[in-house]
């Protein structure tokens, strides 16, 4: 393991977490919030420990797979402890534990949050926490790989390692000028998102943070009501839109860009995305409809969409209260947190296209008892996936199971009842932040114990890395030559 | 730039890194995943798998803005259609590998009318080289400069008098060279003053032909000898050329070939070649061939294992000059520190296409210890960095030095106050990591600041 390269740009990162913290720095010092100085001191401690690290000396530029790897995996990390500093010192966050909770819920897009009084936290620290969901979404070390040009070859390695999806590729030769090119897309839909919400009324605060949360399917909102705290249909509508488009993976906008409509019409993974969503909002419709929950059908269709959306592409948002659901609905709803985004989005949990390769290998078995020798290959969008990515799919989805149980376990001690425990580690896992019963649309995570909750944060780090990465930390043999 | 490679093998790859050092886009093609894996995870480049024939993965390559296509996969005529095809789609230029000498007469015919623009032979530019070492008296791959008044040669530290255990502030070097590197366990230093030199280095050194021969060697290659008989290993393509080379000039070949339609082959086309059919590791064989007296045994068979250690066990007859075809760039600066004189097909290439490309304004480009640096040969360009100023206010990094200066027909080993003027001929040493500085200090014009930065890489 080279550990200077390594240190050296941890500290280049944190100089980026730095620099994000003077936007809501800014807005404290404009609104003369209380929470000015929290950010001051945060830019200030993470600056010294990022000059510090990066004056580390380095053996060799070199960066291999191993050193990706750590800096991935630790860049998160330490974004995460930097990025709760303003949580703490604003004392928005009673204890550490909380404000590391929400610090990483941010980053990784969980948006579980343990703040029990939305409304009277100051503006910079409730910008603060959709900044981070926006640095987190498309990934924080892939916005480094767009800015800083020192990694060239192990930028490719890093960039595997952060994007989600079991098979990441370039958009264009230059590793540097494809996190350029993710960046732009990402900063656009903000943008536009932005834009639209100003239209709908909002203020621009309210348009940003939002856009912010939206974007990076987050789920944080400054308002104890979510999305429901603003009683408009257009603006429901505008957000739930922005999540579908987060969800779908950003290679395809490029393509877009490339006019290969084709190519975008053909990928089965994005048919596959949009099926699962029109499927479910229909059966969810019809479902409340039956038990007429609310009193027209339009606005059936619309907190149905809602909350579909919100809970596929793991965002969190809610514009109502769907713990008065029938269960059935609920039911869907969990279950969907298992599903997640497309690869290459900034959507968290399983991902549309580990589902779909997966049905695709249960297929092949079910044809495989018919003609034994059958030679049937896997293929994704016409191309052959090889046998060494399915099997990672497959171990995987094991993987996330065994995780999913263990940590509902461990989380049931609290005493919290079965579907409390399960959405919770369902919600961490898959970066939902939103669940069932205790941890339901208007719950936080307050209540947890210290130890649940960095029980918690642990499941969001894994969630948002996929696994193994995070793992790697845990073979002895990664760290030896 | 963008370049595209078609064809990931030994030369695509050694090509593709060359260029991904560069300021360039690289896009490489090759139907084998696995290849391209290698690829994809150790350059900076995008990976498409696919046939370069296939007009639609040339498409999705961006084939109509390229700047350059390679094709070298392992087929000729691949390669010759992929070019055309590529030319036709829209790509500036396009170079093609053609290996087999069958086309060895028509590669001109070829070439104008399928509108390729460079047509890179490997295994004749490889005869071409060996049999430049075997007829004059260079140094093998490290070339000659400045039309053979600077060259660049290496030094086995412990075959110089008085060196080994000095610094090099030290040590008394002949007038008008310079050290451009130390090859120390494999890895290449840019040396300063107080670096003591060891035994087992190797140093690299630029300078003027005159001041080169006065270096203290103890074993003096015998060089100057001429080559009056030569006995090659293997009659693969590099041996039919080379024997034709060496024919041509009056030198007695003798190849030991053991595949019978082959030896059918050469004797067939080198009429005045002693053919000997039998195997090539069978020292019997080669002894009562008197390999003793051969003025210089080339092993050029199909197996690296087997010519170096043929080289190796020449090295007992005490033959003057011994070389051996090491095709895996890697092993290069280990067989190097061994003494045996080393050609490399890959690396041969890779500096012929890399000249080509380089065009007007370098004279030659070659690669050394399998490609971890280069040496150029450049015309100064007027209103470059590099002119105008003393050298020592330029600040060229560390990894590119300029080795020497040809101004106004005189060889000058430049120095700190050194002023280079347009139209100075420099030898310019540079290390892998420091190619893309090549471009900002020798070829852009000096602009403003806030250009500058904006083209910061």
């Amino acid at each position: 393991m080279n550990y200077g390269i390594v240190i050296r740009i941890l500290g280049n990162l944190l100089f980026f977490v730095a620099l994000a913290m003077l936007f809501p720095l800014g807005i404290a010092f404009f609104t003369n919030g209380p929470d000015t100085m929290a950010f001051a001191y945060s830019i200030l401690l993470t600056c010294v420990v990022g000059l510090l690290m990066s004056l580390f000396p380095e053996r060799s530029q070199k960066i291999r797979a191993r050193e990706a790897l750590a800096i991935v995996t630790f860049g998160w990390i330490l974004a995460a402890i930097f990025g709760a500093f303003p949580f703490l010192f604003s004392g928005a966050a009673t204890s550490v534990v909380d404000a590391f909770f929400e610090s990483m819920s941010g980053l990784t897009t969980t948006g579980s949050t343990i703040l029990n009084n939305l409304e009277l936290m100051p503006q910079g620290i409730l910008f603060w926490r959709s900044l981070t969901h926006w640095l987190g979404g498309m990934g924080i070390l892939v916005l480094t790989l767009a800015i800083l040009p020192l990694l060239g070859v192990g930028g490719f390695q890093i960039y595997k390692a952060e994007t989600p999806g079991p098979l990441a590729d370039k958009l264009v030769p230059r590793m540097k000028d494809t996190a350029k090119i993710l960046y732009l897309v990402y900063g656009g839909l903000t943008l536009i998102q932005t834009l639209l919400l100003l239209a709908g009324g909002m203020n621009l605060y309210q348009a940003v943070v939002h856009a912010f949360s939206t974007v990076g399917t987050g789920g944080f909102s400054p308002y104890t009501a979510s999305v429901g705290f603003f009683n408009s249909a257009y603006i429901h509508y505008i957000i739930a839109f922005f999540m579908l488009i987060s969800g779908i993976n950003f290679s395809l906008f490029y393509e877009a860009y490339k006019k290969r409509f084709r190519d975008i019409w053909t990928n089965s993974e994005l048919r596959l995305y949009l099926g699962i969503i029109l499927i479910c909002t229909l059966v969810i419709t019809l479902a409340l409809l039956h038990s007429s929950v609310y009193q027209s059908v339009i606005e059936t269709v619309r907190h149905a969409f809602f909350q579909v959306v919100s809970f596929i592409t793991t965002t969190g948002f809610t514009t109502t209260n769907y713990e008065n659901w029938p269960a059935f609905c609920k039911t869907i709803l969990f279950f969907l947190m298992f599903v997640g985004g497309s690869a290459g989005s900034t959507a968290g949990s399983i991902k549309i296209i580990r589902l779909l390769l997966v049905l695709k290998l249960v297929r092949r078995e079910i044809g495989r008892i018919l003609h034994p020798r059958a030679h049937i290959p896997i293929q994704l969008n016409g191309k052959v996936v090889g046998n060494d990515v399915a099997i990672s799919v497959i171990s995987f989805y094991g993987l996330y199971i065994f995780l999913f149980v263990i940590a509902s376990i461990l989380l049931s001690i609290e005493g919290i009842g079965f579907l409390s425990a399960t959405s919770a580690a369902a919600a961490a896992l898959g970066n939902v932040g939103i669940g069932f019963e205790f941890i339901g649309p208007t719950q936080t995570f307050s209540a947890f114990s210290a130890s649940s909750k960095l029980l918690l944060t642990f499941l969001m780090l894994l969630g948002r890395l996929e696994l193994f990465t995070v793992f790697l930390l845990f073979v002895p043999s990664f760290w030896r030559d | 730039m963008l370049v595209i490679i078609v064809g990931a093998g030994k030369l695509g790859y050694k090509i593709a890194e060359a260029f991904s050092q560069e300021d360039n886009n690289l896009i490489v093609i090759d139907s084998n995943p696995e290849v391209l894996e290698r690829v994809a995870n150790s350059l900076d480049a995008l990976t498409i798998k696919g046939n370069g024939l296939d007009i639609s993965i040339l498409k999705q390559a961006d084939i109509t803005k390229c700047d350059l296509l390679i094709a070298v996969t392992s087929n000729d005529e691949v390669n010759i259609l992929v070019s055309t095809i590529a030319k036709k789609l829209g790509c500036k230029k396009v170079i093609a590998r053609i290996r087999n000498p069958e086309y060895a007469s028509q590669v001109g015919f070829i070439q104008e009318q399928m509108e390729i623009d460079f047509v890179a032979n490997p295994d004749w530019e490889m005869a071409r080289e060996v049999a430049k070492y075997l007829l004059e008296s260079s140094a093998l791959h490290m070339g000659d400069y400045a039309e053979g008044r600077v060259v660049m040669d290496d030094f086995r530290v412990h075959e110089l008098e008085g060196y080994g255990g000095k610094t090099l502030r030290d040590i008394q070097f002949p007038q008008g060279v310079l050290v451009a590197a130390v090859l120390r366990d494999n890895q290449l230093i840019i040396p300063h003053g107080d670096i003591e030199l060891a035994d087992s280095d190797v140093i690299y050194m630029i300078g003027t032909k005159e001041g080169m021969e006065k270096m203290p060697e103890t074993v003096k290659d015998d060089a100057s000898r001429l080559v009056r008989s030569a006995m090659i290993l293997g009659g693969g393509r590099v041996s039919y050329h080379l024997a034709r080379l060496l024919l041509q000039n009056g030198v007695a070949v003798k190849i030991i070939e053991q595949d019978q339609e082959r030896c059918d082959f050469l004797a067939e086309n080198l009429r005045k070649a002693l053919i000997i059919r039998g195997d090539v590791t069978d020292m019997n064989l080669l002894t009562e061939e008197n390999l003793a007296e051969v003025d210089a045994l080339v092993s050029l068979t199909g197996f690296d294992e087997e010519n170096i250690l043929l080289a190796l066990s020449a090295q007992q007859f005490q033959i003057p000059k011994v070389i051996a075809k090491v095709s895996r760039p890697n092993y290069v600066p280990i067989i190097e520190q061994l003494g045996v004189n080393v050609v490399n097909p890959i690396l041969i290439m890779a500096s012929e296409i890399l000249r080509y490309i380089q065009g007007g304004r370098v004279v030659s480009v070659s690669l050394l210890l399998g490609g971890e640096a280069e040496v150029l040969e450049i015309i100064a360009q007027p209103q470059t960095r590099v002119v105008g100023k003393p050298l020592k206010d330029i600040g060229l990094p560390k990894g590119i030095i300029i080795g020497s200066l040809v101004h106004n027909g005189q060889v000058v080993i430049p120095h700190g106050d050194t002023v280079i003027e347009p139209e100075d001929r420099m030898i310019v040493f540079c290390i892998k990591s420091e190619l893309v500085a090549i471009k900002k200090y020798f070829y852009q014009p000096t602009r403003g600041f806030l250009s500058e930065l904006w083209n910061r890489d």
